[in-house]
């Protein structure tokens, strides 16, 4: 029995008592009865590794290359994409953008990968491309949130949340839901995308950080040991004794192991997130440097973390929201040294996995959260000296790979200028329906009871598919 | 137990068939989501929700439960409805039959009809009661079986009704002459002391506040700051005068629209300014503000009726008489304000030459907007134009009412209104008593749960109505026999009422996020009495606050802004304050009607270790050493937790004493950081400027335009043949505020980059956690020693902003002579002029001297203190 479901038991046992029925284990937890409910017999994916590109990288520069629209660039945009359409910041006519990188072929699949990703382009071959995802926010906190809450608007729970909701975590001293984040800055939607909502506060992610206590108040206080800490535990525990068997409230039990676990956790969690245990050729495929704060570091982490059977790991990297507005923000000068950051070790999270046999059951999600025009921003109606791209929620790419998703696939097509899904459509919805498959968890039914419906990470209603093509 | 719930199972069958406990259920739950009041979703045009319709085609036979078609369709072999879930049992399925055997009658929804004063029922133990409460309470007691427990002894009770009402342990004054000599008429005085306390308005404003989506931050990316706290301070005032809750819903509802509306009265209307504002580059103003408009329509459901309202945005809701339609004519109520999701948080209120505060403004006549159904609820497709009215199942507005907020806030709180009154009720009951009546707090819809006790509930909600008194209410509340009962639990009666629904003990729960705080504060003496105003920043974990283009810092207050009361912590949306946040406080995104209570490692690791917990153990032991020099043990013990301890505890606590005691003797130098932890913690009292920007004594750099050799931002580069010039770099076309004016461009510079350098001498003793504070509008890159220290994109920000340095930075500075290089460059975009300026901040090291052998002793003595405000009791209200 995992720590994130016992510790849920008390907080709502109504559910547990208001659903008993006959014959079921008392032992049997509220939560566990409700989310393990919608468990499938088959679990592909024992974890979930979800690398999330906050600002969303241009798939016109990375993953889909346009030839007509490099033929187009710098005309004016045909009047029928702008029709009813609403930009964050592109106003009147602007002008098509073909990219200004090269794109090759790779791998037995033939998968495009442009010349930013020298890395990814070797390990086509394990992953699924997917070039048909569509949504329907254009701002980055509602489009974030969207994916990963299943709402646009704050207060829903997280997809690491229902996750852990539905099946616990494997490692009794670890959080079941992990987030790190690099790049910066913390993503757009803020902590909201990690949140439990609706949820018991216990399924919600744990920020681990890179800098200070990875978790916060994980280390005593200044001047207070480890092994004063112990004595005082000890005192705790007999202390508490004494009031059980005055009081009788088996919660008194339950605070008892609690305090247990976190002394547990101030012993494991320190030594999962130090990275420097790693071997020299670990760091060297890697890229890694411990103590840094770097998307390499958190890839690395993630793999420590899954490996010591958490269930959820949610990786933000941020700064990938290329306008072109400044220097900082064109696609020609600020797009390869962000790529840089995540090619090479996003190659090697994938073969290390592998190696350690860890793949096949471990789901890699990768993508931001919409794309980027076809056309040059023109912020305020004006181009300015730098060139870059508006948010673009009709078309882009996402690449998932592992636990039962198909290797070497390319899913889905777009039309000749990368404007809109012409084959295969994917949304943030059929995403949702497909991790959650893949872990074992029945997408349509896995809810939560709250304000009179049942809340599903899908949303109310059925739209959202398992998505079989990417299966294997 | 099997055995136990099959007898109960079958004293049931051919029994009288009761609709609202048995069958409504049923059908609510299994039926009405396809055939119900929504007629998008019903499937085979089947409707189960009213008569009239489901006695069509034969469905149901009124009399006839064999000839009735939906007993076989619910019992069908291998198709059964409903489609999904498990099948109806057979409890269920007889219910059914019972039901529509007697004639199938429909009763109206329990919680839509007007609540009904009764009698007080008949008890046998008519010695036990102290109010009508309790009549109520004990016989169900007695229709149960159960006996009430004994009345906890006086220091429990002393602590639990001083947690409950005032959110914190007693002042002496209140608490000795009740402990002196403790009775029923003692405990009343002591409970109207607390009520008078001004620490009730702040506790239960708290509670409010919840249900307001209160916080101090606009929500979304940016979430930056506004002024809301004035609403925050007219909350805690409001509970402390009783402002009759009447009027409180009128004033937050609709205070502009009054006759003679005073400045208050406009302050109050922040209620349902609280909805976010997005400020992200490039959305749509209307998008969110239909979405503040939608907010404010289910928020106002959810507090003062309990209803889903949110449900009916999309479509007609699924189980409540609540059309898509009526859900816009509501809407229609609260679409007419001024506030458009503007950054500038407009309308505001100036209440002083310092603070603005936003306030609801209703459009002028001419102005007023239209108001649609969004199909599906997409703000993008409008429908059909409504009118604003209210909901068909309930009472209609007042003849006389205008059609606005002021008539709608009015009928809010009309007597005719079966709702708000329950629904009110039954929230303070919950926060006293540990559960609702009603335990859905948040739903009195079909959905929810029944009352456990509905008369007591309809004669509470007729009593609150009568003059809608708060005070008076809760202390009727406190003052039952119930409420008193002792807390303690055996193994029977906690196999016979594990969730205590029936009350034959006293609630035990868990503390809420802010009476953790403020308890362990009170308790070392260091809790602030100091009452409203701007929010403050008490201590948290650096790094904590992060947000997205918003380089905002949290900033440790000073003084007793340190110590405030939780309530006054400021609220980021996005960013909570770490300790609030591991204990279950609401983030203010939505509405909370009731906090659900975890348990979890995290707030274990939080009381231990969070220096602010921390320094509150050093601060009780300290009090308690003084207060009790020969037994400070028993001091702390008593601080806390008001009773003495027994024994065993006290045995216990000894031995944890001598056991820190030999540990730290050997270890004085952490004793003497345990002793004197505040010294520790507040580093912001020993800062240290190493390099003084243009504020006060500029100094001067070196700078060049061109881009410099590689090499040029290491420490030992030549930098002799560069220009020299003080901060700041840069020019303004036309200064844009008091700041720049005050501080002039002394170096002109007007070109796309420039490259600095300046020497820092640092000494011996090496200061700590360097800062820079800068002032640009240029993103820069800086380099301490030629060692990558910080690189910000940087657009706008008016004045000096301290910059943290990064890690690596931070190690890379040495004593003697430091190296600052920095490369600004001017972003696109800017046409006012660009800016550049930065100094150098650090904190002084800590000298703490030797230690002495007091230290140990202090040290051991905050250790028993840290454990005291641990211990299970201490973090429980029993």
């Amino acid at each position: 029995m995992d720590w994130k479901l016992e510790t849920a038991r008390r907080a709502t046992r109504r559910h547990f008592l208001k659903e008993c029925t006959l014959g079921l284990a008392p032992m049997f937890l509220a939560e566990a009865q409700e989310g393990a409910a919608a468990r499938l017999p088959v679990a592909k994916a024992k974890s979930v590794i979800y690398l999330h590109m906050a600002g969303s990288p241009s798939q016109l520069e990375l993953f889909d290359p346009k030839p007509e629209l490099v033929k187009y660039n710098g005309k004016p945009c045909p009047d029928e994409l702008l029709k009813g359409k609403r930009f964050a910041f592109i106003k009147g006519v602007p002008k098509m953008l073909g990219t200004p990188y090269q794109f090759k072929q790779y791998g037995q699949a033939g998968t495009w990968v442009s010349e930013l990703l020298p890395h990814f382009s070797q390990v086509v071959d394990e992953v699924t491309m997917v070039h048909s995802m569509s949504t329907d926010q254009f701002n980055h906190a509602p489009a974030q949130l969207f994916v990963q809450t299943g709402n646009p608007r704050f207060g829903y729970a997280s997809m690491g949340a229902w996750a852990t909701y539905g099946l616990g975590t494997e490692n009794q001293d670890l959080p079941g839901f992990v987030v790190l984040t690099s790049g910066g800055n913390n993503p757009d939607g803020g902590k909201s995308l990690w949140g439990s909502g609706f949820l018991p506060s216990v399924y919600q992610g744990v920020h681990c950080r890179s800098q200070g206590d990875p978790v916060l108040f994980l280390s005593e206080p200044e001047g207070m040991t480890r092994s004063l800490r112990r004595k005082t535990l000890d005192a705790l525990k007999d202390l508490n004794t004494i009031e059980k068997q005055e009081q009788g409230d088996p919660e008194i039990d339950s605070r008892v192991s609690q305090y247990e676990l976190a002394y547990r956790m101030q012993i494991t969690v320190p030594n999962v997130m130090d990275i420097s245990r790693e071997k020299p050729e670990v760091h060297a495929a890697y890229g890694t440097e411990p103590g840094k704060l770097s998307f390499a570091n958190n890839c690395l982490l993630a793999r420590r973390l899954v490996e010591n059977g958490v269930r959820f790991v949610q990786l933000y990297h941020w700064g990938w929201d290329h306008h072109g507005s400044s220097r900082r923000e064109d696609i020609r000068y600020a797009l390869q040294p962000q790529a840089r950051t995540v090619d090479q070790p996003l190659k090697a999270l994938i073969q290390d996995l592998k190696q350690r046999g860890l793949l096949d059951q471990t789901l890699i999600v990768f993508g931001g959260e919409f794309g980027r025009t076809p056309m040059r921003e023109n912020r305020g109606g004006v181009e300015g000296p730098y060139i870059g791209r508006d948010h673009h929620p009709y078309a882009y790419t996402m690449m998932l790979a592992g636990a039962g998703i198909q290797r070497g696939l390319n899913y889905g097509e777009t039309d000749d200028i990368g404007y809109y899904v012409t084959k295969d459509k994917m949304t943030p919805r059929d995403l949702q329906a497909t991790v959650l498959q893949q872990l074992g968890l029945d997408p349509y039914k896995l809810h939560y009871p709250y304000q009179g419906l049942n809340q599903r990470l899908i949303g109310p209603t059925d739209e959202g598919r398992v998505m079989k093509d990417l299966l294997i | 137990m099997r055995l136990w719930m099959m007898m109960m199972c079958a004293a049931s069958l051919g029994a009288q068939v009761n609709f609202q406990a048995e069958v409504r259920p049923i059908l609510a739950k299994r039926c009405w989501a396809c055939h119900g009041p929504d007629e998008n979703g019903r499937q085979a045009g089947v409707r189960l929700d009213v008569r009239e319709a489901a006695v069509k085609n034969n469905l149901i036979v009124p009399g006839d439960s064999a000839k009735s078609r939906i007993v076989a369709r619910v019992t069908h072999p291998t198709r059964p409805m409903p489609p999904s879930g498990p099948r109806l049992t057979e409890a269920e399925v007889d219910a059914l039959k019972r039901w529509i055997d007697s004639g199938a009658k429909y009763e109206e929804h329990w919680a839509y009809r007007k609540p009904e004063r009764r009698n007080l029922p008949a008890v046998k133990d008519e010695a036990w009661g102290r109010n009508a409460i309790d009549a109520f309470v004990l016989a169900k007691l007695e229709e149960k079986g159960l006996r009430p427990s004994g009345p906890a002894d006086a220091a429990t009770l002393a602590r639990r009704v001083a947690l409950d009402l005032t959110g914190m342990p007693p002042e002496a004054a209140v608490l000795e002459p009740y402990l002196r000599s403790p009775g029923a008429e003692a405990y009343e005085k002591y409970v109207d002391a607390l009520l008078a306390s001004p620490r009730f308005g702040e506790r239960w404003a708290k509670v409010w506040l919840d249900l307001a989506r209160y916080a101090d931050t606009q929500g979304y990316e940016k979430d930056n700051r506004r002024v809301i706290w004035p609403y925050r301070d007219w909350v805690i005032r409001a509970f402390n005068e009783n402002l009759p809750f009447d009027q409180f819903t009128v004033q937050q509802i609709a205070g502009d629209l009054l006759a003679e509306g005073t400045v208050e009265d406009l302050v109050a209307t922040g209620f349902h300014r609280n909805t976010m504002t997005n400020t992200e580059g490039g959305t749509d103003d209307e998008e969110f503000r239909d979405l503040a408009v939608r907010d404010r329509v289910a928020t106002t459901g959810q507090v003062w009726m309990g209803q889903t309202w949110g449900c009916a945005q999309c479509h007609t809701h699924k189980y409540d008489p609540l059309s898509h339609k009526e859900f816009y004519q509501l809407y229609a109520f609260l679409n007419q304000t001024e506030d458009n999701d503007h950054a500038s948080d407009r309308p505001l209120l100036r209440l002083n030459k310092e603070v603005s505060t936003l306030v609801m403004r209703e459009l002028a006549a001419g102005k007023q907007r239209k108001t649609r159904i969004f199909e599906r609820g997409n703000f993008l497709t409008p429908g059909e134009e409504v009118e604003a009215g209210t909901p068909a199942f309930l009472p209609g507005l007042d003849k006389d009412a205008p059609r606005n907020r002021l008539g709608f806030a009015q009928w809010l709180v009309s007597r005719e209104n079966p709702l708000t009154a329950r629904v009110t009720v039954n929230r303070y009951w919950s926060r006293l008593m540990g559960r609702g009546i009603v335990e859905t707090e948040e739903d009195f819809g079909t959905q929810g749960a029944l009352p456990t006790h509905p008369e007591l509930l309809d004669w509470l909600a007729v009593e609150f109505e009568q003059k809608w008194d708060t005070k008076g209410l809760l202390r009727l509340i406190v003052t039952s026999a119930t409420y008193q009962q002792a807390s303690a639990v055996t193994p029977d009666l906690l196999a016979r009422d594990p969730q205590n629904q029936w009350y034959a003990r006293g609630a035990r729960f868990r503390l809420d996020a802010e009476v953790v705080r403020d308890q362990a504060l009170a308790a070392a003496g260091l809790l602030s009495t100091k009452m409203y105003g701007p929010p403050v920043m008490p201590w948290q974990p650096e790094g904590v606050w992060q947000v997205v283009y918003n380089g905002d810092a949290w900033r440790t207050s000073q003084g007793e802004d340190r110590y405030r009361r939780a309530i006054y912590t400021f609220m980021r949306r996005t960013s909570s304050y770490p300790a609030m946040m591991n204990f279950d406080a609401p983030t203010g995104e939505t509405c909370t009607v009731r906090r659900i209570r975890t348990n979890t490692p995290l707030q274990a690791l939080t009381t231990l270790n969070d220096p602010v917990f921390m320094e509150a153990a050093q601060k009780l032991a300290a009090g308690a050493m003084t207060e009790s020099p020969r037994d400070p043990g028993r001091a702390i013990f008593r601080r806390v937790l008001l009773r003495e301890p027994n024994k065993l505890e006290q045995q216990r606590l000894a031995l944890l004493y001598r056991q820190a005691e030999a540990e730290l003797r050997a270890k004085p130098g952490n004793a003497q950081k345990l002793a004197r932890f505040d010294e520790v913690l507040y580093k912001e009292d020993r800062p240290v400027t190493l390099l003084p920007d243009a504020r006060t004594k500029p100094r001067e750099w070196r700078y060049q335009t061109a881009e410099p050799v590689a090499g040029w931002e290491k420490a030992d580069f030549d930098d002799t043949p560069w220009k020299a010039g003080p901060g700041y770099f840069g020019y303004f076309e036309k200064p844009d505020s008091a700041a720049a004016l005050a501080t002039p461009a002394r170096t002109r510079w007007d070109t796309e980059s420039i490259y600095l350098r300046i020497a820092v001498d640092l000494p011996e003793k090496m200061p700590s956690g360097f800062q820079m504070p800068i002032r640009t509008n240029c993103s820069h890159e800086i380099w301490v020693n030629g060692v990558p220290a910080l690189t910000n994109v940087v657009y706008e920000r008016a004045g000096h902003y301290e910059y943290e340095l990064t890690a690596e930075g931070q190690k890379a500075f040495r004593p003697g002579r430091n190296v600052i290089a920095v490369k600004a460059t001017r972003n696109n975009g800017t046409n006012v002029g660009q800016v550049f300026d930065a100094g150098l901040v650090a904190v002084a090291p800590l000298e703490l001297g030797k230690p002495v052998r007091p230290d140990v002793v202090r040290a051991a003595w905050a250790v028993v203190a840290n454990t005291v405000l641990n211990l299970d009791e201490s973090l429980m209200r029993r």
